[in-house]
């Protein structure tokens, strides 16, 4: 591009393509986010159930506290990164899990220390963080996300249903295998795509 | 009639980079220069001539040890964007224009 005056339809030729170039922006490894929290919910959730079916010691419950000690620090390491360029659908984004994130946080944190003992916290977390993800994937358009999070959910009323420990736990860590696995390995594989053909 | 086109904003480079920080909420240089294809120094004389007119907020920062250079447009340079789509409709569409006015 130069220091050119433009006739009037080459202008807006060029705003749109500029808006264009900028709204369909795919970089690699954007579903890292979602594939470092996905993976750290299914590792805490085996850890929690293996050692309490081993030693039977409630104790173990505070391995939940590995998924934010494995994902907070990736989202600081993130937050260094240079961001070349911020949307505001990138501010809506943050937003959401923002909010999601800390009263997910709070709510597992009430219940882990047995200040609400009796509360469903497993199905009431699979609901918040299918509710961020639907959000984010519609924000986004991006349908795995959607359908992703709308079985997790169904997957989450399961959770809440079934009454037997091993297949709640079972059906947690599938529940966020839906939200977030999948679709993080299916965003990274069409933005890989794309951007080797870019 | 026809209307004016500010004539900071009717040059390509310029058009471009607002054009991208009209849908943004900030932009890197780096990647302004790269979606717009221009050199460095070319681009840095045209950001100033923006930030002289008060459409663009330019911010020197650095992430860790690189030095960063983030631009955001202002509210002022989101109406002399607007104001210069309107213009240029009124070239496009002359007939539609003077029914509005």
């Amino acid at each position: 591009m130069q220091d050119k005056t433009l006739n009037e339809k080459e202008s807006l030729a060029l705003i749109a393509q500029m808006i264009q170039n900028t709204q369909k922006r795919f970089e690699r490894g954007t579903g890292a986010n979602m594939l470092v929290w996905g993976y750290a919910t299914v590792f805490a959730t085996f850890s929690v159930w293996l050692a309490l079916r081993l030693t039977g010691n409630p104790n173990w419950n505070f391995l939940w506290f590995l998924i934010p000690l494995i994902g907070y620090p990736y989202i600081l390491f993130q937050s260094r990164q240079p961001k070349l360029v911020k949307t505001y659908i990138d501010k809506v984004i943050k937003y959401i899990w923002m909010v999601v994130g800390i009263t997910g946080f709070f709510l597992s944190a009430a219940t882990i220390f047995n200040f609400m003992w009796a509360f469903p916290i497993l199905f009431v977390v699979i609901l918040m963080m299918g509710m961020g993800s639907m959000l984010t994937g519609l924000v986004t358009e991006f349908k795995p996300s959607v359908i992703g999070s709308f079985a997790g959910m169904l997957i989450g009323f399961v959770n809440y249903l079934v009454p037997d420990y091993d297949i709640k736990m079972l059906t947690f860590a599938l529940a966020f295998i839906c939200i977030d696995v999948i679709p993080g390995h299916i965003l990274n594989y069409r933005a890989k795509k794309r951007c080797s053909k870019s | 009639m026809f209307k004016e086109l500010n004539p900071i904003l009717h040059s390509e480079l310029r058009l471009g980079v607002m054009s991208i920080l009209i849908s943004v909420e900030s932009a890197d240089f780096t990647y302004i220069r790269k979606q717009t294809g221009t050199t460095a120094g070319n681009l840095s004389v045209q950001i100033e001539k923006l930030k002289e007119a008060g459409y663009i907020d330019v911010t020197k920062s650095f992430k860790g040890k690189m030095p960063c250079t983030t631009c955001k447009i202002t509210q002022q340079g989101i109406e002399a964007f607007q104001q210069y789509i309107d213009a240029l409709q009124s070239y496009l569409h002359p007939e539609q224009h003077k029914k509005e006015e």
